[in-house]
């Protein structure tokens, strides 16, 4: 009555899910940090020319 | 921005680790192997704090509509989206784990019992809130639409809660929270154990909320930059 291949499935699928919503976080702030980097340089042009 | 992206706190995802590391060696090592089910029930210290965590996500939820239907607030609106991602993505693993549990127990994956459907309700109207939050485009009526459905959406969970009482159901009887008392029928070590695990889940709550919470504060960040540039023009 071991099942040691279900503990081990649920075990994947836990961490698997934390671990892959944690990475989307992570992209998702470094991409908006990427924009925000882009806007302000181009702000920062565009009021340099003015 | 980036002082705003430096607002991790270390303390808390370090402390987050730690509990964490904590609970596997509890759940591995310490906790004795409950007879009848064998390894299999470990899952359950996996499965009953991400179901905690789900309905703890959602009453955040309900708490930040109620409050952002009152003060009209973006920060309410806010906190609501991010507890609501959260509450998804653990309910999502309660819906994973659960059947896991059962093929070797019950010899099937889903029974369409009260408290495995209404949970699974439950995942359909967040996973909803959430397609509305992506859907609808005015910003404010977004919000306001999703603050009534994240309030209704919580009207479920007592449902699901007390369907085990109510009706003669697959699910195994509550055994932390029962009419004997808190933790009764159960050994001493796996109230342990299980508390432990709750403690690990609920700091991920907040790591994840904190991580989260940035993401949308960017959005804004980025959202208000592109306007006051376009105006400057």
């Amino acid at each position: 009555m071991d099942n040691l291949g279900y503990l081990f499935a649920a075990n994947v699928f836990v961490w698997g899910g934390i671990f892959y919503y944690l990475f989307r976080i992570k992209k998702k702030q470094q991409s908006l940090q990427n924009d925000l980097d882009l806007i302000k340089e181009v702000v920062g042009k565009g009021s340099k020319n003015e | 921005m980036s002082d705003e992206k430096n607002q991790e706190s270390p303390i808390l995802t370090w402390l987050t680790i730690v509990t964490f590391l904590a609970a596997m060696i509890a759940i591995f090592i310490f906790v004795p192997t409950e007879q009848t089910e064998g390894a299999v029930q470990r899952i359950m210290y996996f499965h009953i704090p991400a179901a905690w965590l789900a309905f703890f996500s959602f009453f955040i939820v309900f708490l930040s509509s109620i409050l952002f239907l009152w003060k009209k607030e973006r920060e309410w609106d806010i906190y609501a989206l991010a507890s609501a991602e959260i509450g998804v993505i653990f309910c999502s693993l309660v819906l994973i784990t659960g059947p896991i549990w059962a093929r070797p127990i019950w010899g099937a994956w889903w029974v369409w019992d009260a408290r495995l459907t209404s949970t699974l309700i439950l995942w359909l109207i967040y996973v909803s809130y959430l397609m509305l939050r992506h859907q609808t485009d005015s910003g404010s009526m977004r919000a306001r639409f999703a603050a009534v459905l994240g309030i209704v959406g919580f009207l479920d969970i007592p449902f699901i809660h007390f369907s085990v009482l109510w009706w003669r159901t697959f699910h195994p009887q509550p055994k932390m929270i029962s009419p004997e008392g808190l933790g009764q029928g159960m050994d001493p070590s796996m109230v342990g154990t299980l508390m432990v695990s709750l403690g690990a889940f609920m700091l991920l709550y907040f790591v994840l909320m904190g991580q989260r919470i940035q993401v949308e504060k960017m959005i804004d960040e980025v959202e208000r930059l592109k306007k006051e540039y376009l105006y400057s023009r």
